[in-house]
């Protein structure tokens, strides 16, 4: 079998795959009617059909493009017949697709007693809101079926071989490859270079995008709203926690998975020290931020202390078991005198500046801000320090690392603890800004969403972990639009980064230290070798 | 000359295999020493019980007159035993230079706190670090390779990496194990002046384990032979090749008198 042929028949399945798939679970409407809500149409009643020819020929657009890329032969001819194969064989299968289910529908079978979001409607919306089914009749019309698989398969062929095209002229040529090597240069720090990579890595490119930000941090949580205050709040309380567990697992190597523990202790100390029912302790909130992150802190080293000799799937295991003991002890009855039990505390303290209140919501973003600040600038010192690297040589070989004489032990339990401090604080804002917490708010489930929030974002990388928890908890925020399908939508993001980018969106570049500062770097040869930034 | 490494009836059992059995090693200070030794002899084995990464059964290692045995690994590197690895062990997710500055590790003072405020202490200790691992690049050949990730230099210069990562903690006595593996004859051949350099330059001790015979009679000053975790002999290159009880252990059985016949019909 030639080359085209095999690839035309492998995108066109995946393709034709999709297309049905979203097409039964009714995607395909949801998203035409997202499509027609940015381009301003009106969205009741029946979706125009030019929002699902725009999603179709999207979806084949990118098969055609995965059909003619990386081709051995590497020719126009050879391209557009990939292109060609996989349209029609997409169209082909969304052909007998569009016959298959027309010829049910005329039978008068409701396909929603198999797959609930399956109307009538949603064929009719397929078939380009022909109408397929004549309603006098009650009956299947065949030549408008026909017409409309027609449709089908053509829009497949013409999509598909414009996306060969495409990847073949452009793709392919000498722009792109341009574009990928300032792109992945300015991912680095270098100095020297040309072009973009020279006005990103330019002093006061550098400080202009600082005070950009700047300003944006003070200005963004007085203007967008309650609403954005609560999201990017919860987005921020996550990137304190991914950065303190990036610590423990990014940079230190161990796969902690009961990170959730900390964040109870940081919440449930902060808040018993502060409400007036259990204990009536009534701290203020400053010291009583302290003491979360220290006991936290000292939580850390104590799990620390039985773990150290565990490596990989054994230390994921205990440490799982570690935060869910800590979920069930706050719970259980033995300790509800002082913690409450499942009821949670509530009338947690709320901040406050020089003797003013500081707890509007306006004012928790300062403090998530502030917080996140301080803690990035306390993880980007360390992580480029002795400490730092002593803790990526664990890492990468414990036992290498020992015989250079570092002390594995130590660093393992410094790096335990200040992560634990940092989920400490974490904690501490969290319940503060709830008002409440309870054993639900530290479920397995956190420390699962931190965990892959640094695996998003890309390991021991900083702005990876911002990145991360802007995918992992804004996005899903942003995806309120899909409803149902938003757990869909989310896992397809996430399932597509991993193919993308497996390193993680923004993963770590080493700091250059060998060469002078404003010394010029005449080596371009690591970027020629593309296995560079890939896994070895 | 006083003797820097001593072991004394050192044994190392895995359950009922000996690996290494009641060794007397004893290596003088500024000695290049050599173990050799068939597969499995256990050259390994006492590296590793001196290096501190298994704790012997029986018997006593020396380090300048102090018993180390059963010492933790960072302990002893601290103390100035360095080591590298048959299969090169590097830091392979970090720099070549970041390797060096790590290899530095127990010589250096700054707590994670320094770094965090910026003390004058971290600035100075930072600075000087850099510097001794610039320096230590260049004492190895590897100029300009520096920011390079570790795992994507070529195996040579992986092998002198690991060679100056040991370097970077100043010890007094070195064990290379297995330093020419899968090098060519003009590798190996650098190395083997390398090797002689080091000795020369810093006044290391240098224990190493070879299988390449040239190399091992070209700068041993001092050879042990190893056979199933016995020592079976000792002494100068000169003697150790004439030695029947190690051509038997190379050979077979026999050997000897067969290489004996040899050289008299020569």
């Amino acid at each position: 079998m030639s080359t085209p042929i095999k690839n035309g028949l492998r995108s066109g399945a995946i393709s034709s795959i999709i297309v049905i798939f979203i097409t039964i679970i009714n995607f395909l409407q949801v998203i035409s009617g997202m499509l027609g809500k940015l381009l301003g149409s009106d969205t009741t009643g029946m979706i125009p059909i030019i929002n699902l020819i725009i999603i179709l020929f999207i979806i084949g657009f990118f098969s055609g493009l995965s059909s003619a890329k990386e081709r051995e032969p590497d020719t126009w001819r050879a391209a557009l017949l990939s292109g060609l194969y996989t349209g029609l064989f997409a169209g082909v299968i969304l052909f007998v697709f569009s016959l298959v289910i027309g010829a049910v529908a005329a039978k008068g079978i409701d396909l929603r007693s198999y797959l609930s979001f399956f109307a009538p409607q949603t064929i009719q919306q397929y078939m380009f809101n022909l109408e397929v089914i004549d309603l006098e009749l009650a009956a299947l019309v065949p030549g408008v079926v026909l017409t409309g698989a027609v449709y089908h398969l053509a829009l497949q062929v013409a999509a598909t071989v414009i996306g060969s095209i495409f990847v073949r002229g452009f793709v392919r040529g000498e722009w792109r490859k341009n574009l990928m090597i300032s792109l992945s240069q300015s991912t680095m720090v270098t100095t020297g270079g040309s072009g973009l990579k020279q006005f990103l890595n330019n002093r006061y490119t550098k400080y202009g995008f600082f005070i950009i930000l700047f300003v944006l941090l003070i200005v963004l949580p007085r203007v967008w709203g309650s609403y954005w205050n609560y999201i990017m709040g919860t987005v921020g309380i996550y990137v304190l926690l991914g950065l303190g567990l990036n610590i423990i697992v990014g940079l230190s190597g161990q796969l902690v998975l009961g990170y959730v523990a900390f964040f109870a202790i940081g919440a449930y100390s902060f808040a018993l020290l502060t409400a007036p029912v259990p204990h009536n302790l009534l701290w203020n909130f400053w010291p009583a931020v302290g003491a979360a992150i220290f006991l936290a802190a000292v939580a850390g080293l104590l799990l620390g202390l039985p773990i150290l000799n565990l490596r990989g799937d054994y230390l994921a295991i205990v440490t799982l078991g570690f935060g869910e003991i800590i979920r069930n002890l706050i719970r259980s009855d033995l300790l509800t005198p002082l913690t409450l039990g499942p009821r949670g505390v509530r009338e947690i303290a709320q901040p406050t500046l020089f003797g003013n209140p500081f707890s509007s919501d306006i004012d928790f973003m300062y403090l998530i801000i502030v917080a996140v600040l301080i803690l990035i600038y306390i993880t980007y010192r360390i992580q480029n320090s002795r400490t730092g690297r002593a803790w990526l040589s664990i890492k990468d070989d414990e036992t290498v690392a020992r015989a250079s004489g570092v002390n594995v032990y130590k660093y393992k339990l410094l790096a335990l603890s200040l992560g634990a401090a940092f989920a400490g604080l974490g904690g501490a804002i969290f319940a503060s800004r709830n008002l409440f917490t309870g054993p639900e708010d530290h479920i397995l489930m956190v420390s699962i969403n931190v965990l892959c929030l640094i695996i998003v974002g890309g390991m021991g990388s900083i702005p990876g972990v911002i990145l991360g928890a802007f995918a992992l908890k804004g996005i899903p925020e942003m995806l309120r639009d899909f409803e149902i399908y938003r757990m869909l939508a989310f896992g397809a993001l996430l399932v597509v980064m991993m193919i993308v980018r497996p390193e993680g969106l923004w993963p770590t570049g080493r700091p250059k230290l060998e060469k002078y500062k404003g010394e010029d770097e005449p080596e371009l040869q690591t970027l020629d070798n593309p296995s560079e930034s890939e896994g070895a | 000359m006083s003797t820097i490494l001593e072991t004394r009836n050192l044994s190392k059992f895995f359950g009922g295999l000996i690996a290494v059995n009641s060794v007397d090693l004893s290596v003088p200070e500024q000695a290049i020493a050599s173990i050799i030794g068939p597969n499995g002899a256990g050259k390994t084995t006492l590296f590793n019980c001196t290096s501190g990464f298994y704790t012997p059964e029986k018997g006593e290692v020396l380090f300048q007159d102090t018993p180390i045995q059963g010492q933790s690994t960072d302990t002893i590197a601290t103390l100035g035993i360095a080591r590298t690895y048959q299969n090169i062990r590097l830091f392979s997710n970090m720099t070549a230079i970041e390797n060096i500055i790590v290899g530095q590790h127990p010589r250096l003072r700054t707590s994670w706190f320094d770094a965090v405020i910026i003390s004058k202490r971290f600035r100075n200790e930072e600075s000087s670090v850099i510097e001794e691992g610039r320096r230590l690049l260049k004492y190895v050949g590897l100029e300009g390779l520096g920011d390079h990730l570790a795992r994507n230099l070529p195996y040579g210069a992986q092998r002198r990496l690991e060679i100056a990562r040991a370097l970077a903690n100043q010890p007094k006595l070195l064990l290379l194990d297995e330093p020419t593996a899968g090098m060519n004859p003009n590798e190996t051949e650098e190395m083997t002046k390398f090797i002689k350099r080091l000795r020369d330059d810093l006044g290391i001790t240098i224990l190493l384990i070879e299988h390449d015979m040239h190399v091992v009679m070209d700068i041993s000053d001092q050879i042990t032979v190893l056979d199933y975790g016995t020592k079976i002999a000792e002494g100068a290159p000169k003697e150790i090749q004439s030695n029947p009880k190690v051509i038997e252990a190379y050979l077979g059985p026999g050997a000897a008198v067969l290489s004996e016949k040899y050289r008299r019909k020569k």
